[in-house]
């Protein structure tokens, strides 16, 4: 054990080197039913609707019959919409592999792919948690690959994103797919300007291309958003744009050109498209977060950065196991409430309801004292040690242990500000309604073009007034 | 030859973008539907890419993705509204100019070879210095002592001049169809769309 933990603790890079392209990509990816329920539930909230709450999973361990049936005793978990996302999977992949005759075949059948293969590359590129040297010397990256280009190859990497629309919908051999597909290059590439025009102000002040030296810029100085709330906004409705959302959704605009691209399209292949779709909203929203939003930074305060962090990281780690526990309490008080306004109601399921309900109720309660557990050890079995050791025996496995809750809170911190800015483009698609074809070419070109130039020039001027040179 | 873990990877990696450079560029010119050698040219600009950064070239890598990915995206989409594929189907795939063309490239190819034979020594690379990244290109370009600036400004004036023109010509175009002056730009675009045959459904449109 002591051996195996030295060993790991001086191939601390390499380790990581392998884990990080594994686990990030599927971590984004386990976020996209999250998103999709956040979507459903957002929706049905701005709509006053109930939202998604049929499907669920019957389960009764008495007898095999009743798991299916969902006869009464038994215990259904609807899990707040998430089953959903599982009865979707499954819809998806028994439903037939369908080509519209007359498709061209070949690129009816790559093109759902290539938003999805592109979403997974960009993950490569953003910076997850802030770089540090382990007790052994060795450098470990936040990124999985840190070229020093690396915000130009994300642009290079969304440009090419076009081309699955495209080709699908050139492939379906549709009007409507067409007509959808001609849109979204035109949208796209339109929005593409303005985006990098909107970008390069922050660039300017950074002085690099880098996405890490743009978050360190931001924990020394201040969180972008502060120092270009003109350039956020422009790439904060460029990023609406490139990911075809509302009010940018002429690409699919049911009520005009039945589905837009994906019209032709069913099954998992319809799934490729639409998961492609959120993860770009994942991929977007991180990358929102990390020029403008401080990237995996907790405070917009200079001074409470990685190093503060890691100062101070008892406190921090019980800080937020303390909101957990307070957050799960406050959603087992509600869910409390919801067993108790059915328990009045005499209907057929009143009983499977309150089991459901008091199933959740159980579930986060033990969580929420889980999280209050976890923050006591942390706080009990805190024992400061200096963070920068040398290597005695055994002991650069503490320094190393400091570092790896270090980054896993920033991919914390980091993937929570990127659900956040999920949500608001949820909030956004089920307030603003489309925009017409002539507007988006028109707020693209006349205005936010001009916008980002007037902002360009004007930050140029200040970034040299102020650092000289 | 090959010393390291490094050394195997890069000469892996190089002759895998090579070799997909090469099949990406013979698909262009064999590939009978516009559509599919354009996506082939893609093919070949990406490969091109991992080889400048095998070079040690990540900006020249990058803009060569950013750059000619979406100058291609614009020839698909003339490949979609303007070409008749039913016509391209009939097309013999070699005539007469193709002779000139088949020239070219060996030409090119002899003068390469003979570069690398008359001086190896300048095409070794060393993995640590970075040739063609952001600094060595700003540097290049904007060195107040160097000059380039000067053309660089001067190349975006023609570029804009280039555009103007385009727009006006266009637009005296667009002038002369009374159908299309009320309309915005964009329905104008959308109608030309809406005509745009594909598959030869649409062979008698003429375009």
């Amino acid at each position: 054990m002591d051996c195996c933990l030295t060993w790991a603790s001086a191939h601390l890079a390499q380790i990581v080197a392998i884990l990080l392209p594994i686990t990030m990509p599927l971590i984004v990816f386990q976020l996209l039913p999250l998103v999709v329920v956040m979507e459903r539930r957002g929706a049905a909230f701005i709509q006053d609707r109930i939202g998604p709450h049929r499907a669920g999973l019957h389960l009764q361990l008495s007898s095999v019959k009743g798991v299916f049936t969902g006869e009464a005793g038994g215990l259904r978990l609807r899990a707040f919409g998430l089953i959903y996302n599982l009865t979707d999977i499954v819809k998806g992949l028994f439903k037939e592999d369908f080509v519209p005759p007359f498709a061209n075949k070949p690129w009816y059948l790559i093109a759902p792919i290539i938003p999805v293969v592109i979403g997974i590359l960009a993950t490569a590129v953003l910076p997850w948690f802030a770089p540090f040297t382990t007790a052994y010397g060795q450098t470990v990256s936040g990124q999985i690959f840190a070229p020093e280009v690396g915000l130009l190859l994300l642009f290079a990497l969304s440009s090419l994103s076009v081309y699955g629309i495209v080709l699908g919908s050139w492939a379906s051999n549709s009007k409507y797919s067409l007509l959808g597909g001609m849109r979204a290059s035109a949208m796209l590439i339109s929005y593409e300007v303005s985006m990098g025009l909107a970008i390069l102000g922050m660039l300017l002040i950074v002085g690099s291309f880098s996405l890490t030296d743009v978050v360190e810029w931001q924990a020394n100085h201040t969180w972008g958003i502060v120092v270009q709330p003109v350039g956020f906004l422009l790439f904060l409705v460029s990023m609406f744009a490139e990911t075809c959302r509302t009010p940018f959704d002429v690409t699919e605009g049911d009520s005009e050109i039945v589905g837009g691209f994906h019209t032709e399209y069913a099954g998992i292949r319809f799934m490729l498209f639409m998961s492609g779709e959120y993860f770009h909203i994942l991929v977007a929203s991180t990358l929102i977060a990390t020029l403008f939003l401080g990237g995996y930074q907790l405070l917009p305060v200079p001074g409470f950065g990685t190093a503060w962090l890691k100062a101070n990281l008892p406190l921090v780690v019980c800080g937020f196991t303390t909101i957990t526990a307070i957050g799960l309490f406050v959603a087992v008080k509600l869910i409390l409430g919801r067993r108790a306004h059915w328990a009045k109601r005499n209907s057929t399921d009143t009983a499977l309801r309150v089991r459901e309900y008091s199933f959740y109720a159980t579930v986060l309660s033990l969580a929420a004292v889980g999280a209050l557990a976890l923050g006591i050890a942390v706080a009990a079995l805190w024992h400061p040690q200096p963070v920068s050791g040398t290597i005695a025996a055994g002991t650069a496995i503490w320094p190393n242990s400091v570092n790896i809750v270090t980054a896993i809170l920033q991919i914390h911190i980091l993937l929570g500000k990127a659900l956040l800015l999920a949500g608001l483009f949820v909030w956004v698609r089920w307030t603003v309604p489309r925009f017409r074809y002539d507007q988006i070419m028109g707020l693209g070109w006349k205005v936010m073009l001009n916008v980002a130039l007037v902002n360009l020039v004007l930050t140029a001027v200040i970034a040299k007034l102020v650092k000289g040179g | 030859m090959l010393h390291s873990l490094d050394q195997i990877l890069t000469a892996i990696y190089f002759w895998g973008f090579a070799s997909a450079a090469v099949l990406c560029a013979f698909g262009i010119l064999f590939g009978r539907h516009p559509l599919n050698a354009a996506i082939c040219l893609i093919g070949t600009m990406l490969s091109l890419a991992g080889i400048y950064a095998l070079l040690a070239s990540p900006f020249l890598a990058v803009l060569q993705v950013l750059v000619y990915a979406g100058a291609v995206m614009m020839l698909v989409l003339f490949v979609i509204m303007v070409l008749n594929q039913a016509r391209d189907h009939v097309l013999p795939r070699f005539d007469k100019l193709s002779l000139i063309g088949a020239a070219l490239p060996v030409l090119i190819g002899v003068l390469a070879v003979a570069t690398v034979r008359h001086d190896h020594a300048a095409l070794t690379s060393s993995a640590t210095a970075v040739r063609a990244g952001v600094e060595p290109v700003a540097t290049a370009l904007f060195a107040p002592t160097k000059g380039y600036y000067l053309l660089f400004e001067l190349v975006g004036v023609l570029l804009l001049v280039a555009v103007v023109g385009a727009v006006l010509l266009a637009k005296r175009r667009l002038d002369a169809d009374p159908g299309t002056t009320d309309h915005p730009a964009g329905d104008a675009a959308n109608g030309s769309v809406a005509q745009a045959g594909q598959n030869g459904k649409d062979a008698h449109h003429g375009h």
